[in-house]
């Protein structure tokens, strides 16, 4: 049976890896910090996956990001999403020759469809993961691309729908209004749309805690949890989130069998 | 012979046996998360009658201020002007005790805050004073920013008398909110003896004479920096009170209001000694704050930080303790050369200071750092 | 120990090379040249895309023939990984129908789904039943995880030494026939699971 997956993201901005509440970010530290701090060799094993996102606001060096992930990628062996700001061919190239075993987007997705389509095309519809970043306003889901800085005019159902028209691989969804704030998933949100979705669901934005990933995981719709708190899960934290996760009844392959 | 005394944590949060006034339950919750649990069914319905009914015997008539709101630019003052003004149409003037030592990112949050639509009074206290008390603060109580601390009660206190603004709204009582004393749980008003006592932790007077000791500051020089007599507070009918009496406290959302309504902005490189970045952003002289409160009892800032974050829900204690090993223990490298120019030490001097106030039941030296025997979370017995 | 990865144009070839590194292989190079294909010890074929497509370049490069005459001819020891290994097919209907390498009687459609319950690609850890014969799961127990991603799948009625996996329907996640393996899933990509089973490929085939 397919298992679901605790996916990590990792909000990278110049250099520095970071916190975000709301799409604000703190640096936290350097890829030494991270190394230090995080041991992802260690804990890739309460990982089923990472996802790494350049959030740097105004221009973006992709040279310098997929650098940064050829080093991340050493010797971890579980499969590594990478994106931001990818905005042609080369970029995607630059990102799987780099290690990236798959690819997200965001803008590039809504702007740019015929890029979609060829990267599809080149590298298979499993290897993009298309982002989508929205608020709640009332009872309105309202899209932003461009690191939350601009408003599309379609709302998140019709997005979504779109989205599935392009046939990418998977969906990321991440709630800007929780994100950062540790109070768990937009849950309302979540239950609306997954159940009409045909490609898997990943939702992120606000977990900050097991409890969160679990009530994540036990939506049917949903096939991966993520999230991006660097603070909340620090040191032991997910270690000790997966093992309560697993022991809880999820259905999360359990690395600790196999060591 | 020493009596064997236990040093433990609150089992929902981190704060410490040790922090001063502090009370803990049977469960071995302390008081500021048995108040977190009392907020969730509390019915705060009186008490808002109680703010209007304040609110309104207090409200201008004639267009003047009714209410004054200490504020530094940072999330705590910011939420309460902005509620004041817009949520219950009061005329608030805001004042600002202007720091030593104030940090770029601070000025800025001021700015923003009072260009976001304020009447705002800036008092800066003799800073030549300002230092000299400081300094007396810092070695005589442990105190580094000792004399803002006065001024904060006193200037203030002197600009309500002045333009006769009654009313004054505090932020919240430190003491009920994130552990302390809980005599002042239920009043809604509380008095200069309960500042002098509990915030200046009895020291006003000692360090006050201290400073007269001084030849070259005379006591007129001193004015920001006095309390009134007990008469005249009885004349100008002033009234302090917190607001977090009144409503449910969140520091959080009070950030996440200022971030919206006034303007403020996050340190973006974060700090040294915690994981956030969207408080205490005012004055350079609050990270030796924090670090001297880590070597007498043994809790940094990222303890305080993470007691808000446990009792908002957005982390778990067992999340928190990671964060407080990594964090908690900082000596404020990066400012040193500051503080040794600011309050004319050497470095000698200055270590002196910090090692007199080091805890040594949890603290030895370890290559001329201060380093924890403890293990935060850990029952520990002295 | 050499090991070259063929290079056609498609594949996540860091993840594996610095896989393979990490294993202790001495000698771990990319190329499509016949010559040193012929130098490995053994070869692996990686692939991430469109089955025509990868077709297309492997013909282009005349890589068609040189692994039939490696592998089929002189028994070098190939593993292909994930659409690698369904190349090593008959045929897939992925982009139109196409012609595989037709190294062993497999053929590749896409995953059914009637009743369109299932998300389409069967992307995640899933588990895989070792076949009894198999030498790529030696010392891995039980239904061990492995990560796939992908929408299309093979089926075989051969007797290819198949390990099945169910998404929807049973598929073929690896297959072992003398000399040739290939896995569906990313070892790679698979923790222990995966470090275990290159381990055996390396070590065993």
């Amino acid at each position: 049976m397919l298992r679901k997956r605790i996916i990590f993201s990792l909000i990278y901005s110049q250099s520095f890896f970071t916190q975000s509440r709301n799409f604000r970010l703190q640096k936290v530290g350097n890829l030494q910090w991270l190394e230090k701090n995080y041991k992802f060799q260690d804990i890739a094993f309460s990982l089923d996956e990472l996802v790494v996102i350049d959030a740097s606001k105004g221009k973006k060096s992709i040279s310098e990001f997929a650098n940064m992930i050829s080093q991340l990628v050493n010797d971890v062996f579980i499969p590594i999403c990478a994106g931001g700001g990818i905005k042609s061919m080369s970029d995607a190239e630059l990102l799987f020759k780099n290690g990236a075993d798959k690819i997200i987007m965001n803008t590039s997705i809504y702007e740019n469809a015929a890029l979609v389509k060829e990267l599809i095309q080149r590298y298979g519809s499993q290897s993009i993961v298309a982002s989508v970043d929205y608020k709640r306003l009332n009872n309105k889901k309202e899209v932003y691309i461009s690191d939350g800085t601009r408003k599309i005019n379609l709302n998140l159902e019709e997005y979504l729908a779109y989205i599935e028209s392009l046939n990418v691989g998977e969906i990321y969804l991440n709630s800007i209004d929780k994100d950062g704030t540790g109070f768990g998933y937009d849950f309302d949100s979540i239950r609306e749309v997954s159940a009409s979705l045909s490609k898997p669901l990943i939702i992120a934005g606000g977990a900050g805690n097991e409890k969160h990933l679990i009530e994540g995981l036990s939506i049917q719709g949903v096939s991966a949890v993520a999230t991006a708190n660097l603070f909340n899960f620090i040191g032991d934290g997910l270690p000790n989130a997966r093992k309560t996760i697993i022991d809880s009844g999820q259905n999360i392959a359990d690395w600790s069998k196999y060591y | 012979m020493s009596i064997t005394n236990k040093i433990f944590w609150c089992k929902n949060c981190l704060n410490m046996s040790t922090r001063p006034r502090i009370s803990f339950d049977e469960k071995g919750w302390c008081n500021a998360c048995q108040w977190m649990e009392e907020k969730k069914t509390f019915d705060f319905s009186k008490r808002q009658e109680e703010l209007k009914t304040l609110l309104e015997k207090y409200r201008s008539k004639n267009g003047s201020f009714d209410c004054i709101v200490p504020v530094s630019g940072g999330k705590d003052g910011s939420y309460v002007a902005y509620n004041l003004k817009h949520k219950y149409k009061m005329n608030p003037l805001a004042v600002t005790i202007r720091p030593a030592l104030s940090l770029e990112i601070g000025d800025k949050n001021l700015l923003n805050f009072i260009n976001s639509g304020y009447d705002h009074i800036h008092i800066t206290p003799n800073p030549k004073v300002l230092n000299r008390l400081n300094k007396y603060g810092f070695i005589e109580k442990g105190f580094p920013y000792y004399g803002w601390l006065i001024a904060i009660h006193t200037a203030v206190i002197k600009t309500a008398s002045s333009f006769g603004i009654p009313l004054l709204f505090y932020g919240e009582d430190g003491e009920i909110e994130y552990g302390g004393s809980t005599e002042s749980k239920n009043k809604a008003l509380y008095n200069i003896d309960y500042m002098r006592k509990v915030y200046l932790e009895g020291g006003h007077e000692k360090v006050y004479q201290r400073i007269l000791l001084d030849k070259d500051i005379a006591e007129n020089e001193l004015a920001f920096f006095k309390f009134p007599e007990p008469n005249q507070i009885a004349e100008n009918e002033l009234s302090f009170t917190h607001w977090s009496y009144f409503e449910p406290w969140d520091s959080y959302r009070n950030y996440v209001t200022a971030k919206e309504h006034c303007g403020l902005i996050e340190k973006e490189e974060g700090h040294v000694d915690t994981f956030t970045n969207f408080s205490q952003n005012d004055q350079a002289l609050y990270a030796l704050h924090a670090y001297m409160m880590y070597l007498k009892f043994g809790f940094g800032r990222a303890t305080q930080d993470a007691g808000i974050e446990i009792r908002r829900g957005a982390m778990t204690r067992d999340q928190a303790l990671n964060l407080v090993k990594m964090y908690d223990n900082a000596y404020p490298h990066h400012l040193i050369d500051t503080y040794l120019a600011y309050y004319e030490m050497t470095r000698d001097e200055f270590d002196a200071v910090l090692d007199f106030y080091a805890n040594k039941d949890l603290f030895e030296k370890v290559d001329g750092v201060w380093q924890p025997k403890f293990i935060p979370g850990e029952d520990y017995y002295i | 120990m050499k090991i070259v990865i063929v290079d056609y144009g498609m594949g996540n070839i860091k993840s594996i090379s610095s896989t393979l590194i990490y294993l202790g292989v001495s000698d771990v190079i990319l190329s499509s040249k016949y010559e040193e294909l012929a130098q490995a010890d053994k070869i692996i074929l990686p692939g991430v895309g469109s089955f025509s497509q990868a077709m297309k370049q492997i013909v282009l490069n005349k890589i068609d023939l040189t692994l039939a005459d490696l592998v089929m001819n002189k028994k070098k020891p190939l593993l292909g990984i994930c659409l690698g290994m369904q190349l090593l097919g008959m045929s897939s209907t992925e982009d139109g129908f196409s012609k595989g390498l037709c190294f062993i009687d497999g053929v590749v459609t896409l995953f059914e789904n009637p009743k369109l319950d299932l998300k389409i690609p069967h992307v995640g850890f899933n588990q895989v039943n070792p076949d009894a014969n198999s030498l790529l799961y030696k010392n891995i127990t039980g239904t061990p995880d492995f990560y796939f991603t992908h929408s299309y799948k093979m089926l075989s009625t051969a007797s290819i030494s198949a390990s099945m996996c169910t998404y929807g329907e049973k598929f073929v996640a690896s297959f072992e026939v003398d000399n040739i393996a290939g896995v569906q899933f990313h070892p790679e990509l698979s923790q222990n699971n995966g470090l275990k089973l290159l381990q055996n490929f390396i070590d065993r085939f």
